[in-house]
């Protein structure tokens, strides 16, 4: 798999030799390099995963295929967290970034986010049951693991006084939360719900209300508008049609108010 | 120790204990090997106790093994790799460290100082972050995708490393051979490479080898900048699985074992070459 | 003192040279916390490591074949496999099976917290290494010492703490000195658990301000302060221990 895509580096060094630095658009560049390098994330059940085969699958897989399949090039999923997704794109690592994060202004100067947005969801925390949470604030001076990079440490932080234990992946912070080194996991109330429907974590909650109902947005690199508006597109046909809907069913996740919404609007 | 002070109340001196000789017992491959696979089926046995209707760690460990393994083998690519970049600059700045022009002196030994101080994560997240993602010399472009910036991120220390070693093994030859080669009327150059080089193989060898037993087990640092090696694959395993921490243990011994599998044999070899090389005096 | 500060907002107004550890409170506090939790994090473990080490060597010289073993097959294991994965295990795996206590929110929580784990993991990880610098420093020193006092009467351990300890250490203060400074550098891994150490803290505030470039430069020189008066300090130590004729 590995070997895979150093080959796959390979042939794009050899595309990008043989076309020398052509600065042609967006969406030529890919179309000659016949791959779309999609960040997506690698440890966020359901949305991106790794199956034991060890290719990435889930929600934002699904819709970077779609947009593959449209512009009739190859798919490469590249595995982001968090902390390194912006900078990936920057650097032209990848194409397009549909990585579950949280669209804001700040990040809007950074990368190109799409309008509209794809997905929404809020923040709020997993916490076991006998830790009985009520308010954001009952979070004053407690343990609260986070993931780095997230936005909503800072906040979390600094509003509700709780002390953030920040992991690198979610592997980290669910055997954390579960072992009790922090009282309560802060993160996306769309995985936390699908956590909860989990038999293992059959003791733990989302008590509190959700807050920052934010939408999500996939993003692609500054200056690259003509990409921007043909996944603006995208993003309509897929309210439209009901993909998202229709994606969630598959994976296992209700259908959020959101997704129901822009399917109305669009119709 | 100004005031005197008897260590002991006996009077007469007692038998000479036998002092104990250093035996040639090592621990073997297997003995490592051994306590792993007791922490992992240990591991697993206790939790498949607990909890009867999941499959048990180790089927679950079973299934992504393979996955791991391949994982694992990219570690080793980007030990070779980065070994290989890191010698071939570090020879040249070790050089550059006895070189006789001041500047080249003074910068070579600046720059391997300050490798040899950073931590390794830190260049890793240097490298990392602050490489563009590819390299456009004009007439190509070279790209730059995360393994390659590993790479470059973990040769850095590599080179000081190097560096210091090319620099410490010539300095450990008599001053005899230099004067020796200049009485022949070698030049200073043909000295370095005919005489003092060759011969400084021999004592580079271990130290080098020890040095990339240490880059190999730094590779797993690459996963917490998200290259897709071992570490961060487990991490993947980890939460496809749910977050069950029954795995935890069978996971990570598993990665410990493979790399103790690896680099113990390699450290055994170094020993022997230490031995083999060793000056006698 | 805030005038000062002050200044840095200016820059970053003037010259995009964003350096928010500086003049945001907030992030100043952090950084401040991240940079003692390191000096912290690395005295405690030299420490422990120094202690492990001279122990390690005292058991390795025992007459039981099986403490030598034992102390053997503890150092090849800690020397050949991945610190940072060791981290995970001793954090993830084995603390996860430590009793818990009760926590002042009323929860239960392991034992140990992620502070003490990289304690005791980095510990054990350098101590590896300075039980065989220590071994091979006790070797240079000459059997005919150990034999007077063996010949005065000393007990094994009388002989080792007064007479081959001291000499020995002499010995091999370059190479400890080599292992410690590895050591402070190490410490950054705790950053994988979460210790709220100075990587750690760097890389919250370059999350939230998107400002790697400063941060890193940053980080590479308090680190190389930091070294440098370990160096610094190990060094006048080794010059000071210096005994004429010896080492």
């Amino acid at each position: 798999m590995k070997f895979k895509s150093l080959i796959g580096a390979i042939a794009v060094s050899a595309v990008a030799l043989a076309s020398g630095s052509a600065l042609a658009g967006a969406i030529e560049d890919i179309k000659a390099a016949g791959v779309l390098k999609v960040g997506v994330k690698a440890d966020y059940k359901p949305y991106g995963y790794r199956d034991p085969s060890g290719s990435i699958v889930g929600i934002e897989p699904d819709l970077a295929k779609d947009v593959a399949d449209k512009l009739g090039v190859k798919v490469e999923y590249v595995p982001v967290v968090s902390s390194n997704r912006m900078q990936f794109l920057e650097q032209g690592k990848i194409d397009l970034m549909i990585a579950t994060m949280t669209d804001n202004e700040e990040r809007r100067k950074v990368v190109n986010i799409v309008d509209p947005n794809y997905y929404s969801s809020g923040t709020n925390v997993l916490a076991p049951k006998k830790a009985e949470l009520k308010e954001w604030t009952d979070l004053e001076g407690k343990p609260v693991c986070g993931i780095q990079g997230a936005f909503y440490n800072k906040k979390t932080g600094q509003e509700f006084g709780a002390e953030i234990v920040a992991f690198k992946g979610t592997a980290e912070a669910y055997a954390a939360l579960k072992q009790g080194s922090c009282v309560a996991f802060v993160y996306d109330d769309s995985a936390i719900v699908a956590k909860t429907n989990d038999p293992e974590f059959s003791d733990f909650e989302m008590p509190l209300k959700t807050i920052d109902d934010a939408p999500w947005g996939l993003a692609v690199k500054l200056g690259e508008d003509d990409f921007k508006a043909f996944m603006s597109d995208m993003i309509k046909e897929w309210h439209k049609s009901g993909r998202i809907l229709e994606l969630e069913t598959k994976w296992g996740v209700e259908n959020t108010p959101f997704a129901k919404a822009m399917n109305e609007k669009y119709q | 120790m100004s005031k005197p002070q008897f260590k002991t109340d006996l009077p007469v001196l007692l038998p000479a204990g036998i002092r104990k000789q250093h035996d040639n017992f090592r621990i073997r491959l297997w003995h490592g090997v051994a306590l792993f696979a007791f922490c992992l089926f240990s591991s697993g046995y206790v939790f498949a106790v607990e909890d009867g209707a999941q499959a048990s760690a180790l089927a679950t460990l079973v299934k992504w093994i393979p996955l791991l393994l391949s994982g694992f083998i990219f570690n080793i690519v980007i030990s070779f790799c980065a070994m290989a970049l890191g010698t071939f600059v570090g020879t040249i700045l070790g050089l550059g460290q006895i070189s006789l022009m001041p500047a080249v002196k003074g910068s070579s030994w600046f720059v391997t100082q300050f490798f040899r101080n950073a931590p390794w994560l830190v260049l890793l997240f240097f490298a990392m972050f602050l490489l563009p993602f590819e390299f456009d010399l004009g007439f190509v472009v070279i790209p730059f995708p995360d393994w390659v910036k590993a790479i470059i991120g973990l040769s850095l220390p590599v080179m000081a490393n190097v560096s210091e070693v090319v620099r410490g093994a010539i300095a450990s030859l008599p001053s005899g051979q230099w004067e020796a080669a200049e009485s022949l009327a070698y030049t200073r150059r043909q000295t370095l490479w005919l005489i003092i080089l060759p011969q400084c193989v021999k004592r580079m060898l271990p130290p080098w080898m020890n040095l990339y037993s240490i880059l190999t087990m730094a590779t797993v640092l690459a996963s917490v900048v998200g290259v897709s090696e071992v570490m961060t694959l487990t991490g993947e395993a980890l939460a496809a699985e749910g977050g069950r921490t029954d795995l935890l243990a069978p996971f990570y011994s598993f990665v410990l074992l493979i790399f103790f599998l690896y680099c113990y044999p390699i450290a055994r070899y170094t020993v022997y070459l230490e031995k083999k090389f060793a000056v006698k005096n | 003192m805030e005038a000062f500060f002050e200044w840095f907002r200016v820059l970053y107004d003037t010259t995009g040279i964003n350096l928010p550890f500086l003049y945001d409170s907030y992030d100043r506090g952090r950084m401040l916390d991240g940079f003692l939790t390191t000096v912290q994090l690395s005295v405690i473990c030299l420490f422990f490591s120094v202690i492990i080490g001279i122990i390690g060597a005292w058991l390795q010289g025992s007459a039981f074949t099986w403490t030598r073993r034992i102390v053997n097959g503890y150092i090849q294991l800690f020397r050949n496999t991945p610190p940072l994965v060791q981290l995970y295990f001793f954090y993830f795996a084995i603390g996860t099976l430590l009793p818990k206590v009760e926590t002042d929110w009323g929860g239960q929580a392991p034992m140990l917290g992620s502070f003490a784990w990289a304690v005791i993991s980095l510990s054990f990880f350098a101590g590896a290494f300075n039980v065989e610098i220590f071994r091979s420093g006790i070797e240079a020193v000459p059997k005919s010492t150990v034999e007077a006092a063996e010949a005065l009467g000393f007990t094994r351990l009388q002989i080792y703490m007064d007479i081959t300890l001291p000499l020995a250490f002499r010995v091999c203060l370059p190479a400890l000195n080599n292992n410690l400074v590895n050591l402070v550098k190490t410490t950054t891994l705790a950053y994988a658990i979460a210790v709220p150490e100075m990587l750690y803290e760097a890389n919250q505030i370059w999350s939230d301000n998107v400002n790697v470039t400063e941060m890193m430069i940053f980080l590479l020189i308090a680190y190389f302060v930091l070294v440098g008066i370990l160096v610094w300090a190990m060094n006048s130590w080794e010059r000071k221990l210096k005994i004429p004729g010896y080492g």
